[in-house]
């Protein structure tokens, strides 16, 4: 790879260009060639070809090395004494990749120096203390990554941050944020989830405008809550701020992704400065508490038409919980009703929430819903599914008893229930 | 010199990367605003173009029409490339026999003008090592690529640039010359027999800016610049012309420099306000009125070299105040053109003297409401005088209705190509290639010799309507039993007179339109003179041909009616029969034509004239 090649085809057509690794996806005998244009193109290299080496590689320059020219420094110390700092904690994901031009894929970048270089204006308020926690996408992040995510936050605080920002690969950055409202109590100051649509090494990423509103809020002194920073919409200078326990990816691709259900962001960051709700939650004052008791593995079981009550208790296992995303008000097949009552019966905690994400679980409305309660399902109210799955997962952590458990899930710990639904939808 | 030629043709299929239409639109849905920011490479390189536009840091404003989904406004990835639009692209390789790719690999050309709502344009290599033949000479067709357009530029103010999404992802034909070219008609010549062969594929959109043309214009002894969008070819000969001149004036200044040992400036910029301040009027004393800075750059050795050459419309000065205008100021003042603009002898004194210029030096002076943009644009002006004694920088230039061309930004390079990972690499398989090359079109010169042996027309009517693209509508009104020249003259004369006098939309006739048209004059319902203002007629919104005739006056008249008209004509001009007899036949016939053209055939006219000047005469 690397070098400079001439490849004579049986049919006299000549190619010169520079070898490059080739598309995992090209097909068999291909090579790719990048040409003195800059274009790569593909060529078929047959047994009659003529192939001779014009110049050995020049590494660093090529471009198999590309790996090898990402500038390898020590890690850095922000000085921070008496200057106000916030902490930055990396996992990876697309704000913090970079392109693999042979799988065309993007890969994590593993150092603080690759993170400066993509965004060069972050200390521009004042210092930022970067820590890579992980380098993962984030289908790759689960619950033991919660627990040292959070045991990192409350390391940050009691370090004297006055917040913390953690960039996180979208597609689970939702159930993460979830998750850390409910292991991070009283945080003294703001806890800020963010990511990007698109990836940094794209002129248009929206990575740096994610970043550079979420370390501004992190510094605002008026908040002490998990939260969500991205885009409001299209315009790269409008964000909102969403509560951690509220908050769900809505779009696989678009910039303004995240939205708030059931009641409207807590605040938006803008040209003119950070715009806070009403509802945004202010530090408690009392003392920072990091509580990481957690059982891993414990489902969170979506109802479709056609699921056979013999699969739905085959997927629960031996699990001592499981939150249902139920039809509308929160239903399931009534076929369903005899394994839940069996598992009841058992001691399994069984939570019921809505898959229409807005509006909240009622048993009330129906006989399927009255039916479900009476066998013991806790009707979980308009808390999002995989909001309910994160903080049951603590609460096993907590407790063995599943009547506590209904108690731990029912009460309100970080604004994730909405008391009054109002008739405009904004989020 | 040589010349080089890039061919840019929209396709009138659907979009390269999404399944939207190929069409402007003058509605706008709503807009939102971006930023685009520099990266690098894939090996990590920071192109000079980029940098160069990233040093403006604008912000984009970008307008959605009814019809732009998500893939254009850079909210979902783009979708497989358009097959239809690869068939075109090798269709061409085909005609230019050129040599397809075994696979075709998207690349991202980083673009942060904001022209790309993603900050790269997607291009791909489809075919390399063509030919094409023109008036007896070959000339090298290196490269056919498929690329998306980029956005409309609507509006552009000091911070915001504002961009329509209608024309963003429309496929695009590029077709490169080698620089083969001698001259700019032989230039002119070649892009319209490229322009034949693209509509050949009767695939490509028509109207103004569908196709588009880069030039490559070097001298010798000079350096290649790429002047960017040309529309219209035949301009072609002049801005080479132009480019020629201009090149060979700084080869000039070059050879000057080089002589007097002059050395490339080394700046800083210097603050000027005292030494302008007593100034009374023009744009320094207007800078700063408004509270703006005046500063100054000395260019050592560069004395008299900034304004034209005897003989020569050309300067080095303008080459500056190209730099500082890319960055948004109005221009700038130089040694060579002061005491003027309010500056008199004693300021320049006190100016040289500030900026410690001597008798050979020369200076500019910009003013701009911040300094950080004047010190900018001197750091341009110091970096473009530095070229000059290289000679021609390499750049890409703009080319201006006047047939000049200005200064718009550094030439790219290759650090600027990276491969577009969301897409991948298509193959282009031998079944594919049997396909295309089985349904290829008749190549334009196979075409116009067989148009003229089958339907007796000349050279210059058939030329047309092959670079018209106008073959299949020729031919099927031909065979619907038109007589070929009536139709000829329809679409290449009557047809686009109607159209330029047509009030903007575009006025379009179907086939069946002109069919009913050519029918009714072959009815005998009206002259065929009469064919352009029933055209015309049509195109301001007349519903049928009745219609048409009706408004244009053009029902064919009644011979006795004639007979009437010319019969009045010849008794008012009596006096004029009888003292000029036969020469008074022409104007008469002129004032009777002016009454009845397009109702009645010109013979007939010209019979009756004479019939009413002979019943006249004793």
């Amino acid at each position: 790879m690397g070098q400079e090649v001439e490849i004579t085809s049986a049919g006299g057509q000549v190619w010169r260009g520079t070898l490059v690794p080739s598309h995992e996806m090209s097909g068999e005998r291909i090579v790719q060639l990048k040409l003195a244009s800059g274009y790569n193109v593909g060529i078929r290299v047959d047994v009659a070809d003529r192939v001779v080496v014009v110049t050995p590689s020049e590494a660093p320059d090529g471009l198999a090395a590309a790996e090898a020219v990402v500038p390898r420094t020590q890690p850095r110390e922000t000085p921070t004494d008496g200057v106000p700092w916030i902490a930055l904690l990396t996992t990876g994901g697309t704000i913090a990749s970079r392109i693999d031009y042979r799988t065309g894929g993007v890969r994590p970048v593993r150092q603080e120096s690759e993170l400066l270089a993509f965004y060069p204006g972050l200390e521009r308020e004042g210092p930022v203390r970067i820590r890579s926690v992980f380098d993962r996408l984030s289908e790759e992040i689960g619950p033991a990554d919660w627990v040292v995510l959070a045991e990192d936050v409350g390391r940050a605080f009691e370090d004297g941050a006055r917040g913390v920002v953690i960039s996180h690969g979208t597609d689970t950055l939702a159930h993460t944020a979830a998750a850390l409202s409910f292991a991070v109590e009283n945080p003294p100051g703001p806890v800020v989830l963010v990511g990007a649509q698109r990836s940094p090494d794209r002129p248009s990423s929206d990575g740096a405008s994610n970043l550079a509103a979420a370390t501004r809020l992190a510094r605002d002194p008026r908040l002490g809550e998990v939260v969500v920073v991205m885009h409001a919409g299209l315009d790269d200078t409008s964000f909102a701020i969403h509560r951690g326990s509220r908050v769900r990816k809505m779009h696989a691709s678009r910039r303004d992704a995240f939205e708030s259900r059931n009641a409207p962001p807590v605040g938006h960051i803008d040209e003119s400065g950070v715009h806070l709700t009403a509802e945004a939650r202010a530090p408690t004052g009392e003392e920072l508490r990091i509580d990481t008791r957690i059982v891993e593995d414990a489902p969170l079981l979506w109802f479709y038409p056609g699921l056979t009550p013999e699969r739905a208790e085959v997927f629960v296992g031996n699990a001592r919980g499981v939150i249902l995303a139920g039809t509308g008000l929160g239903h399931v097949s009534s076929h369903h009703l005899s394994w839940i009552r069996r598992a009841v019966d058992r001691g399994v905690f069984v939570g019921m929430t809505s898959q229409c994400l807005e509006g909240s679980a009622d048993p009330y409305v129906y006989a399927t819903g009255r039916e479900l309660r009476r066998a013991g399902v806790v009707y979980l109210g308009d808390l999002l599914p995989e909001t309910a799955h994160a903080k049951m997962l603590f609460g096993l952590g907590r407790t063995n008893s599943s009547a506590e458990l209904a108690g731990f899930l029912l009460e309100d710990r970080a604004g994730e229930f909405v008391p009054r639904h109002f008739p405009e939808r904004a989020r | 010199m040589k010349v080089g030629l890039e061919v840019h043709q929209q396709l009138a299929t659907t979009k390269l990367f999404c399944s939207c239409p190929s069409e402007l639109s003058e509605t706008v849905t709503g807009t939102f605003l971006r930023r685009l920011r520099p990266t690098t490479g894939e090996n990590q390189n920071l192109d000079p173009a980029v940098a160069f536009e990233a040093s403006r840091a604008l912000a984009f404003r970008y307008e959605g029409t009814p019809d732009n989904c998500l893939v254009e406004i850079d909210e979902e990835p783009p979708h497989s490339l358009n097959a239809e639009a690869l068939d075109v692209a090798l269709t061409l390789s085909f005609l230019l026999e050129a040599t397809p790719v075994a696979e075709v690999v998207v690349m991202r050309k980083m673009v942060v003008d904001g022209s790309n709502t993603s900050g790269f344009q997607r291009t791909a290599l489809i075919a390399v090592d063509g030919h094409l033949d023109v008036g007896g000479r070959r000339f090298s067709i290196p490269a056919i690529c498929l690329e998306e357009d980029a956005a409309r530029k609507i509006a552009s103010s000091s911070g915001e640039v504002v961009y329509r999404l209608d024309r963003l992802g429309i496929p695009l034909i590029e077709i490169a010359t080698g620089p083969d070219i001698a001259n700019g008609e032989e230039a002119r010549a070649v892009a319209e027999e490229i322009g034949a062969l693209l509509r050949a594929t009767g695939k490509v959109r028509r109207g103004i800016g569908s196709i588009r043309e880069d030039l490559n214009v070097s001298t010798e002894g000079g350096r290649r610049i790429e002047m960017k969008g040309v529309q219209d070819l035949r301009k072609i000969a002049e801005y080479v012309t132009r480019e020629d001149g201009r090149q060979r004036v700084l080869l000039l200044a070059q050879e000057e420099l080089r002589r007097r040992g002059a050395s490339a400036p080394v700046g800083p910029a210097v603050d000027l306000r005292e030494a302008v301040e007593s100034v009374p009027s023009g744009p320094l004393a207007e800078g700063l009125r408004k509270g703006g800075v005046v500063l100054g750059l000395a260019l050592p050795g560069f004395h008299g070299l900034l304004a034209s050459p005897e003989g020569s419309d050309e300067r080095l000065g303008r080459e500056f105040a190209d730099q500082v205008r890319a960055l948004g100021l109005k221009g700038l003042l130089h040694s060579d053109e002061l005491p003027g603009y309010g500056v008199d002898a004693d300021a320049v004194a006190r100016i040289r003297s500030t900026l410690h210029a001597g008798p050979t030096d020369a200076f500019v002076v910009v003013t701009d409401r911040t300094a950080e943009r004047a010190r900018q644009a001197l750091e341009g002006v110091r970096q473009r005088a530095g070229q000059a004694l290289e000679g021609i920088p390499p750049e890409t230039r703009d080319p201006l209705p006047d047939g000049r061309s200005r200064y718009s930004r550094p030439l790219p390079g290759r650090d600027r190509m990276y491969p577009e990972t969301d897409i991948a690499p298509i193959p282009i398989t031998a079944e594919r290639l049997r396909w295309v090359a089985s349904s290829l079109p008749e190549r334009p010169a196979a075409l116009r010799a067989r148009l003229s042996r089958e339907y007796g027309l000349g050279e210059q009517v058939v030329t047309q309507i092959v670079a018209g693209g106008l073959v299949e509508t020729f031919e099927t009104l031909a065979k619907r039993g038109h007589l070929p020249p009536i139709v000829a003259r329809l679409l290449t004369q009557d047809l686009p007179d109607a159209v330029a006098k047509s009030p903007p939309p575009e006025p379009v006739f179907s086939v069946e339109a002109l069919d009913a048209v050519l029918r009714a004059t072959a009815e005998g319902r009206f002259a065929k003179e009469g064919i352009p203002s029933v055209l015309l007629a049509l195109a301001n919104g007349a519903p049928d041909i009745d219609t048409a005739l009706a408004r244009g006056n053009l029902a064919t008249m009644h011979r006795s009616e004639l007979d009437a008209l010319a019969t009045r004509i010849a008794i008012s001009n009596a006096e004029m029969i009888r003292t000029r007899g036969e020469a008074a036949f022409s104007p008469l016939m002129g004032d009777l034509m002016r009454e009845v053209r397009g109702r009645i055939d010109g013979k007939e006219v010209a019979a009756a004239m004479r019939r009413a000047m002979e019943r006249l005469e004793p």
